[in-house]
């Protein structure tokens, strides 16, 4: 998901003028100089300034000394196989937590979560003789931890829980 | 002031106290040492428990948590060449040297050694910088916090390893983020697009969850699996420490007043410490030849650099609450959530807190010691837990912690969108530590700003007036111009650097 810097900076002019703009039609304090509607102003036309001098490629000459923390080691590790959808994976846990947000209050805390936990392990390349166990037993565990000494009201569902 | 030791010691001898201390830095030191998760995703996840304890409990496991995680991200540095968390990131090659030439016990050891001497380093600054930088603090008014929280910004953006072009935009990301809600002056509802749910603002743990965990499990998809650890037995740890701080006690000293003094740079944390102090170590060094090489020198320096940060990031948080990094942010957040507003009067009236505060810090410190120790030995074994079984675990604790913040499953929605947010800007090179703490610090920056335009008449003369503020407003306007200066300063240096190689 690398862009290239004028299409980030782009974005950021059209966020920071919408933002400006948002600001701007806000209704003021009655009687007033500055009410809500300042604040939004100057970061939006300082979003749109910073955005603009991006697309321009300012400051990039600063970013030749960024490192990441290196995850590969270069001897062990395969290179990652690249293909389209291969991306794509790294959407999967926004996704599943879109998920538990809608199918936790249906299904109850314990199935979602169970499932939530089966997803991701598969996904990171573990065998269901792993994923399996960890999506049995990881629910019950935070369900503990959580929902019985905590005292957060995790969502019953389907499953009773008679404990 | 004895008295007020003695009601310290009392808060914080009790049970819940002692056992969510030990918990705490036992999880910290878990996750510091797992690869991939840092000491601030470990402080994250660890918010949603403090709401159930006591304010000093609940103080006191974000105190432990953080300072193990930095120090035990020296192990996976050590033993695999991958730093744990990404203030080790600075010296994991040259203490992975010190393993292949069969020194595994000198770098740990010194890891464990200097992170607590660091960290006691840290805590005595924040004993003796703090009350007298309160004092001064009592009489700031609107126009010194404005400028204050700007130069914080600044600093945040300055310190990053990145495009300060970049840097700034994820701060006004950040503070757009903060104008979202109806907690603005006109009290009306801004940029909420008609949810109810954004009513309230984008709260600053979950967004914080979501840059820190749910980003992080997002890159652990498209990146492959750490290579296992090879098991070793391991020697005496702590044997040539004392050797070691005698040789290297400048080094030491040295590592510990940058660190200090980066933690209480707003915005820069334990990562940025141990990269300049590592650096500054190679560059003071006698013997600069042998660093890369498994000499032990950066690591004394650099440990006890990124360990003193962690502590004194709590002076600006705890008098201002400016945070001093990422950690201190999160900090921030549990402090209000626990009714001690951060502000200078939280040292005249809630002192026995603030004592409670710098004796846990001590002991944490201290507790690192025997509990590091022990954790190199089993770190062969929690290493070889693989990451397809940490991660839904993270990511379980994302879904519930959030939800279990407001008992609103919008929390949940919150973490989601800020990871994504925060993946994307972090491969994009905008650094997410700026946006982070523009959200925190949003509702500050604009209630200073707008108090201050108000009483000025919207007049801009009054902001420079005071000498504390023009003091400050110089600082942040000079930090702001400074990277233009650099830039300008390359751009006449390069054609006359062309013309040389030409001649």
């Amino acid at each position: 998901m690398r862009l290239p810097d004028s299409v980030t900076g782009s974005f950021l002019v059209v966020l920071g003028a919408a933002a400006a703009y948002g600001g701007y039609i806000l209704p003021p304090v009655p009687g007033q100089p500055v009410g809500p509607n300042v604040f939004p102003l100057v970061i939006g036309c300082g979003l749109a300034l910073c955005g603009l001098a991006i697309v321009f490629g300012i400051g990039r000459s600063f970013e030749e000394e960024e490192e990441l923390v290196p995850f590969e080691d270069g001897q062990t590790a395969a290179p990652p196989p690249q293909s389209k959808l291969y991306g794509l994976r790294a959407l999967l846990p926004p996704a599943l937590l879109l998920f538990y947000v809608f199918a936790a209050d249906r299904l109850g805390f314990i199935i979602t979560a169970a499932t939530m936990v089966y997803v991701t392990s598969t996904a990171l390349g573990a065998r269901w003789k792993l994923a399996l166990p960890l999506a049995m037993l990881s629910p019950f565990a935070i369900h503990l931890i959580f929902g019985k000494l905590l005292r957060v009201p995790l969502p019953v569902g389907l499953l009773p829980t008679p404990w | 002031m004895l008295k007020t030791l003695i009601d310290a010691f009392a808060l914080i001898s009790t049970w819940e106290v002692i056992i969510s201390m030990f918990a705490a830095s036992v999880y910290g030191l878990v996750i510091g040492s797992l690869p991939g998760l840092s000491a601030t995703m470990a402080t994250a996840l660890l918010v949603p428990v403090t709401f159930y304890l006591s304010p000093i409990a609940a103080i006191a496991t974000i105190v432990a948590a953080s300072s193990m995680a930095i120090f035990s991200g020296d192990i996976p540095g050590a033993l695999l060449r991958i730093p744990g968390t990404p203030a080790s990131a600075a010296y994991a090659d040259e203490a992975y040297a010190m393993t292949r030439k069969g020194q595994a016990e000198l770098a740990l050891g010194a890891g464990v050694w200097f992170s607590a001497v660091g960290g006691i380093a840290g805590v005595l600054s924040l004993m003796i910088l703090a009350p007298p930088l309160a004092e001064i603090a009592l009489s700031f008014s609107t126009f010194e916090y404005f400028w204050l929280a700007l130069l914080g910004l600044m600093c945040a953006t300055l310190v990053a390893r990145s495009s300060p072009v970049k840097a700034i935009a994820g701060m006004f990301i950040g503070l757009l983020v903060a104008c979202i809600g109806i907690e603005n002056p006109g009290g009306i509802p801004r940029f909420t697009f008609g949810l109810t749910d954004l009513f309230g603002g984008i709260e600053p743990i979950p967004a914080l969850v979501g840059v820190f965990a749910a980003a992080q499990v997002m890159r652990a998809m498209l990146t492959p699996e750490p290579p296992p650890l090879p098991r070793r037995k391991f020697g005496s740890i702590m044997a040539g420490q004392w050797k070691l701080t005698k040789l290297y006690r400048w080094q030491m000293t040295r590592g510990n007043i940058v660190g200090i003094i980066i933690g209480v740079l707003p915005g820069a944390g334990a990562d940025m410490a141990a990269w300049v102090s590592y650096a500054m170590s190679k560059r003071f060094s006698k013997e600069p030849e042998k660093f890369g090489t498994g000499h032990v020198e950066g690591l004394v320096e650099a440990g006890a650099s990124n360990n003193a940060s962690i502590a004194s990031g709590w002076v600006p948080s705890l008098l201002f609450g400016i945070p001093g990094d990422t950690i201190a942010a999160i900090a921030i957040g549990v402090l209000y959530m626990k009714g001690l507003n951060p502000g200078p009067t939280l040292f005249t009236e809630k002192a026995s807190s603030m004592y409670a505060i710098y004796l846990m810090f001590i002991i944490a410190n201290i507790l690192m010691i025997p509990l590091g120790i022990a954790m190199i030995r089993v770190a062969t074994y929690i290493l070889l837990a693989p990451r397809s079984a940490i991660m839904p675990i993270i990511m379980l604790c994302c879904a519930v912690g959030s939800f279990a913040i407001g008992n609103n499953m919008f929390g949940v929605v919150t973490v989601a969108a800020f990871g994504v947010i925060g993946y994307v800007m972090e491969t994009n090179g905008y650094p997410v530590a700026a946006m982070v703490l523009g959200i925190v610090m949003g509702t500050m920056v604009e209630q200073a700003f707008v108090t201050s335009l108000i009483k000025s008449d919207g007049s801009i003369l009054p902001f420079f007036e005071r000498p504390v503020a023009a003091i400050l407003a110089a600082m942040a306007i000079g930090a702001l111009l400074w990277p233009v200066m650099v830039w300008v300063w390359r751009k006449v240096k390069q054609p006359q650097a062309a013309a040389a190689t030409t001649r």
